[in-house]
This record gives structure tokens, sequence and C-alpha cells, in this order.
């Protein structure tokens, strides 16, 4: 490997990435200056007024008052930077595993002289610039201001060390992540079965283990008193500790902010920290490349038999949704997205436990809290369930829409009526939609036994919401799909380093249907806790109409869409 | 039938296809041919209306690409020159779903079919592999499998010999004849001149998106003035080899 190789697949990755604003061939659509420069400028114009609103603000009430605070949260500090490496963690646990599956597409790339680990390293830089560059954007204006009306004369020194440091956290949280990702694929290669459920337990524990991680170190007092032996396991590990990684990030980037002392450990774990990300990152690569050449990631065998047996199919009539029947249009649009999901078990995994990454810090917020949050145990419900039906609905009708890519040919070409094929993807999510709320809303009612009448309104509700959600991300997909995102590696399918669909249209897919989801549950089941569960299940009726009303709207608009799609924008 | 008048298609400022004017009969194959980049593809996907022309349109038996283009669809099998195909189905799998959105009724005649398809070029035994194992010759063939399914009375194949094993490609070429002879309406863009002269009726030669020549291999040679090849026609159309630089590099070469 050379430092030279990897900063040419560096370059020409980055170039790929601002190509759609940089491009200048005879047969690219031109887009307008303002267009093109939409993102620099929005950042330039975020941390110019970050740093002129602190450097307004700040000296109004005086640096002083903010240095206490500041001086006496530097363990604050260190839990913040902490959950941010968590973030990078439970954010790439499949990334590395999927790319090393998807180098069929960087064959371009395999076949020149450079190693294979010089290659993934790469890959796995660019996803740690990704994963780090929302908090640089974000965090290193706020160091900029702060410095600015610091009294500390070493003050400035903070933003490096900011930026240096969040690096090193990105680097240990995507190779800590991919290291795992790749361990579950060693443990299951070879097993086409076993992936689709290895994948499933592999992310869901991974998962588990990182939010438990996060209350070691964020650690209330109820979350000890529930769960004493973890803590002291924890204490003796070192995690609540001020030796974690976000312990000396803070430590030096405030410390220098605020004039502190800098005691010379911190500097030798920062050195130590980086050290590790370092090794960490080759270590990934190397893994990946072993992963490569060993095809831990390559589709298992079905066949387990050396004899010849002769092929004979089964009468096909695949059951989309088993006891619900559709149009032919429908239910091989349901089948399809379901089969092409389940087979890429990590993908499948992904879509399934990836809402859990967040909503399981929330949850254990309130067991944390004791008897005291318990009184808000519908919202838990509302908390639990929306965000896993919407972000489910999003998964399989916005994202797998837009990885239709080169099959929405097929598509067009056939006589089909493109809203029919979008309700399937809409439908395709309901079955997980069901199963989850149930699961969430009978936790709940164990947790609160008196809302036991409103599981079977909240099952109703949440796939209500599922199926609304699905047309308007799907609708959503067809306004801002990369529908050639499967040739990005990192817009593929598991990947989602960078989503497949873009700016506004994914805000609108997520923030839209998570919206109308909290609000319609919250004002059924609110109607339920005021007045009584018969007007809850009466208010019912009308908010399942208008939502499935919303479903259908947005299927019929996102179906006149793809049909109108030209070619070029995904072949 | 296929009718394409005046069809154009500009990208940005970049012409693809400027103008171009021809008719495919129905009991005819004819081969659209011409260098890389000249608008084959490009023409293909707008007559499948996968593209929108600029100016100009083309009508597929009888029905307006602009206005009728699904009645137009509806007529039409496509092999495109990269298969485009769900890597996660097996074969068997994805000409199912493929015979699903086209709309045929399921049940044992559509199952026989399909089998007789599969059977007939070589990869019934792979018909319960995933497509990701799948040779490139094998992806064409099951592109192939799910163009003709439905019984199109035009087909449209892009490249479509490329990479498949002489046996299949021997397949292929009886198939064509056989579906011309029932009077099938068959446009194929080839780069291997051979087959061409061998398979087509008519042969159309672009080049940077205009027609250059038109006609049977005979009226070709008579518009050469000679009795040319089609390859030495097709060079003498679009350009030849650079023999001076070819030359200066082999010198180069140690």
């Amino acid at each position: 490997m050379t430092l030279n190789d990897l900063w040419v697949l560096l370059r020409q990755d980055l170039a790929q990435s601002f190509r759609i604003s940089g491009a200048k061939g005879k047969r690219t659509e031109q887009r307008n200056v303002l267009r093109r420069l939409l993102y620099p400028i929005i950042a330039i114009t975020f941390a110019i007024l970050i740093i002129w609103g602190i450097a307004w603000v700040v000296p109004r009430f005086g640096w002083d008052i903010l240095d206490t605070i500041l001086t006496e949260n530097i363990g604050l500090g260190s839990t913040l930077f902490n959950v941010l490496l968590l973030f990078s963690f439970i954010g790439s646990i499949m990334v590395s595993a999927t790319t090393v599956g998807n180098s069929s597409r960087m064959e371009y790339l395999m076949t020149m002289p450079i190693s294979l680990r010089t290659l993934f390293l790469e890959k796995t830089i660019i996803v740690i610039l990704y994963s780090s560059a929302f908090f640089l954007v974000i965090g290193t204006p706020i160091f900029i201001g702060l410095s600015i009306v610091s009294n500390a004369p070493l003050a400035f020194l903070s933003v490096p060390i900011f930026l240096v440091m969040m690096v090193v956290l990105s680097t240990l949280g995507v190779s800590i992540g991919g290291l795992i990702g790749l361990l579950f694929s060693r443990i299951l290669a070879g097993r086409r079965r076993l992936k689709q459920i290895g994948w499933f337990i592999g992310t869901s524990l991974a998962v588990l283990g990182s939010a438990l991680y996060y209350y070691f170190i964020f650690l209330s007092d109820g979350f000890a008193e529930i769960f004493p032996f973890l803590f002291e396991i924890a204490a003796a590990l070192g995690f609540t500790s001020g030796i974690s990684p976000g312990a000396a990030t803070s430590a030096l980037s405030l410390g220098f902010l605020v004039g502190e002392p800098i005691i010379i450990n911190d500097i030798l774990l920062a050195v130590i920290y980086s050290g590790v990300a370092i090794l960490l990152v080759n270590l990934n690569a190397y893994v990946s490349e072993t992963a490569h050449y060993s095809g831990w990631l390559t589709s298992g065998s079905k066949r387990t038999t050396k004899d010849k047996a002769p092929i004979s199919h089964d009468p096909w009539n695949p059951q989309a949704i088993p006891g619900i029947s559709f149009n032919t249009a429908t239910s091989v649009s349901i089948w399809y997205n379901i089969t092409n999901i389940r087979r890429e078990g990590r993908v499948f995994a992904q879509y399934l436990v990836g809402p859990l990454r967040f909503i399981v810090i929330l949850l254990f917020g309130f067991f944390a809290g004791g008897d005291l949050l318990m009184g808000f145990t519908p919202f838990i419900v509302i908390a639990i369930t929306v965000p896993f039906v919407v972000s489910y609905a999003v998964s399989f009708a916005g994202y797998e829409l837009v990885y239709e890519g080169r099959n929405l040919m097929n598509l067009q070409l056939a006589p089909l009526s493109m809203y029919d094929y979008v309700m399937g993807k809409v439908y395709s999510s309901a079955p997980f939609a069901l199963v989850v709320s149930t699961v969430t809303s009978i936790i709940v009612a164990i947790m609160a036994p008196s809302l036991v009448i409103y599981v079977p309104l909240v099952i109703t509700s949440a796939i209500f919401i599922n199926l609304a959600a699905g047309g308007i991300a799907a609708n959503a997909a067809a306004i801002g799909g990369d529908f050639k995102a499967e040739r990005i590696i990192t817009r593929q399918r598991g990947a989602q380093v960078q989503m497949p669909i873009r700016g506004w249209s994914m805000l609108r897919a997520q923030l839209i249907p998570n919206m109308l989801g909290f609000i319609g549950l919250s004002t059924v089941l609110g109607l339920g806790l005021f007045l009584g569960p018969l007007f809850a299940y009466i208010a019912l009726v009308p908010f399942c109409l208008i939502y499935l009303s919303l479903s259908r709207h947005y299927a019929r608009s996102a179906g006149t869409k793809l049909t109108l799609k030209e070619a070029s924008d995904y072949l | 039938m296929i009718e394409a008048i005046g069809l154009k298609k500009m990208f940005s400022e970049f012409t693809a296809v400027d103008n171009l004017s021809f008719q495919v009969n129905p009991g005819e194959i004819y081969g659209l041919l011409g260098p890389n980049g000249s608008g084959k593809s490009t023409t293909m996907r707008m007559l499948l209306g996968l593209l929108k022309p600029t100016e100009g349109t083309a009508k597929v038996m009888g029905f307006d690409i602009r206005d009728e283009i699904v009645d137009a669809k509806r007529m039409m099998g496509y092999v495109p020159e990269e298969p485009v195909l769900p890597e996660r189905l097996t074969g068997w799998e994805y000409a199912n779903y493929v015979s699903d959105i086209w709309r045929i009724p399921r049940g044992p005649e559509r199952e026989e079919e399909l089998d007789e398809l599969l059977t007939l070029l070589d990869i019934k035994d792979a018909s319960d592999d995933l497509i990701e194992t799948y040779s490139k010759g094998m992806s064409r063939k099951i592109s192939l499998v799910a163009a003709l399914i439905h019984q199109p009375k035009v087909l449209i194949l892009d490249e479509l010999q490329a990479g498949i094993d002489p046996r299949g490609a021997a397949t292929i070429k009886e198939i064509l004849n056989g579906l011309r002879a029932k009077g099938a309406t068959i446009l194929m863009s080839t780069h291997i001149l051979e087959i061409a002269e061998q398979l087509c009726d008519r042969i159309g030669i672009i080049n940077e998106g205009k027609m250059v020549a038109e006609g049977s291999m005979d009226e070709l040679r008579l518009q050469a003035k000679g009795e040319k090849s089609l390859e030495e026609i097709f060079l003498s159309l679009t350009g030849g080899p650079d023999m001076q630089k070819i030359a200066e590099y082999l010198g180069d070469v140690k």
C-alpha cells in the first residue's frame, strides 16, 4: 500500500461525490450556479451565523459565566463526545460487510494495480468522512465562535484539536462497527438460510450492546438501581471513568477553550486513541480483504447434493400476504419486494432492526427513570411504534422503489399500472409493521396493564400510519430518488452512508410521516385517555380512512411520476 | 411494423440522434449498425418509450410512441445491451415475476411455456440458482426469455449475441429466423457484422446520430460501388482504423 494509491482513490471517490454539481459532459444536464453550490453556501452561511451569534451573545452576559459552566461540565462534554462515537458505531455495523458484499460493483477498481487492502481502506475512510462531516459542520463554527470570545491564551488550539479528535472518534466507531459486521459475515459464511436470521440476531445484539454502553457512560442513578451488576462490570472495565475516548476529547478541546491546565495523561490518552484508531481502520481493511478473498459474503449454495436432480417447480402462485388477495401487479410487487430484501440478510436486518438503535436508547431512558416516568407509558407506545412503522415504510416503499433502478425499465415497458406496483411496495412493509406494533403494544400493556384495551387500537393505527408513510415515502422517492444509487458504493442497499433519496425529498419522506404518526396516534390515544376507550375507537375510523386516502393519493402521484421518468435517469 | 419518422434526441446541447427515419416491416429482421455512441441504443429506447424524442416520432404496429406508447409497448419485447436483472431472484422466479407484470395469467399453460423457453435456451438447470451467479451469457439468455414470454409482435434486441456461447448463438439465430417466418418485426443492433450479414434482411448504418446508408446487403454493395463485405462498407462509411497511428504505436512497443 502506498499513500499515493490511497490519495488517487480518495480523489476519485470525492470527485464522484461532487460530480453531480461539477460535471460538464455534453450529455449532462447543467444545473444553475446557485443549485450547484447550494450545500456549500448553506454550510458556510450556517457557520458564519453561529460564529457571529456566539461572538455577539456571549459578551452580553460575560464570558466568565460560560467559562464556569464549561469548566464545571467537562465531564458532560465527555458524555456528549462518547455519544457521537456511539452514533458512528451503530451507524456502521454493516458498512464494511456491505462494501465487501458489493465489491463486484467495484470491479473496475479491483483490476487496477492497487492492493485490495488499500481499496477497502479508502472506502472506510470515505465512510468516516461522511460519518464525521455532520458533526464537524456543526461543531467547528461553535468552537471557532467560543475561541473568539474566550479569555484563554491558547483557546484557538481547541479548534484543530476538536477537528482531529472528532475524526478519531468517528474512525473508532466506524472501524469497530465495520469489524463487528465482518465478524458476523465470517460466522455466517456459506449458510444461506442462517444468514437471514444471523444478521438479524447479530445486529440486534450489537444494537442492544451499544445502547447498554451508552448507559454505562451516561449513567443515571435509576439505571444503576435496575442493573447494578452491569454497572459494576462497566465500572471495573473503566467505561465510566475518565479514560474513555470522549473524556480525552472533552478534556483537551474544552480544556484549551477555558484555559484549564492540560494534564499530560489526557494528551497521552488522545495519542493512544489516535493510534488505536489508525490500527483499527487498517485492521478493518485487512479483514475486508480477507473477507473478499475468502468469500464470506457470497451467497451460500442452496444445493446439498452433487447428484443432478431434475428441476421441477411448484405451481406459481406466491402468496404476498397470506389471507389477503390483491391484483397481480400489486401481489407480485409485494412478493418481489419482500423476497428481494429478505434474501440479502444484512439489508433485511438493517431495515427491520435499524430503528431499534435509537428507540432502545429512548426506551432505556424510561426504564432508568423508574416509576416517575412510567406514568408516561402511552407516550412510550407512540415514541416506539411510530418511528418503527415509519422507518419500515421509508425503507420498503421509499428506498426500495429507488433501488428498482434499472428494473424500472421493465416496469415501464410492461402494460402495468405503476400505481398498483407502488401500492405493492407500500403494502410490503405492513406485515412487519403489524408484528412490531403488536410486540411494542403488548410490552407496554405489560408495563401498564390498564392500557390493554388499547392494544388493538395501537396495532390498527400503526398499520395505517405505515401505509400513509409508505405512500409519502414512495412519492418522495419518485421525486428525489437517485435511481442510479446502486452504482455508488456508499448509496447502495444496506450501506446507507448516503441516502438513496436526496435532499428535501428525504426530509419529506421521513419528517411528514413521523409528524402525521405522532399527531394521529397521540390524538386517538388522547381521546381514549381523557374521554374513554369508546371515543378512541370511534375516532379510529376516520383516522384510518384519512391515512388510507393519504397513502393512495401519494402512491398514485408516485406512479405517475415513475411512468414519466426518462430512461437516462436510471439506466 | 416499426416506422421511425424524423426521430431526434438531444441531451442538453448534444444531439444523440438526428432526424432518423427508417421502417422495419413485419417478417423482417432489420440490423441497426453503427460505432459506439452513434445513437443505436438511444433510438431503441425512444422506440420503447423509455426516452422522449426531442423531435419526430415513430409508430410501432400503428401506435404512435408519443400518444399511444402504452399500446405500442404491449406489442414489444426488448433485450437491452446490459440486461436488467434482479440478482436476488432465481431465474425461474424472475421469469414468473416478468410474466406477472406482463399480466400473463398464472397457471400450467404459462409454466409449460416458461419451461420450454428455459430448456430451449439451455438455462433450465440453472433456473433455481440466484441470478447473481449467472454468467454474462446466461443473463442475456434469461433476458431473452423475459422478452419472449408475452409473444411480442415486435422484438428489439440490443447487442443480444455478445457473450453467448456458440450453441446459444445458433439457438437464438434459429428462434429469430422462426419468429421472422411467423411475421414478427425484429430490430436488432450488433457489432458482430457477420451476424448482421447472415441474419438481417435490411441494414441501416448510423453514424453520429444520422443514417448514412440503408438497404439490403446487395443494395449496400451497390451504394458502395463494388463487391465489398459489410465490414468494408461499414468502415468506409463510419471511418476505419488510423493505420498510421497503429503503426506508430506498434513501432513503440518493445
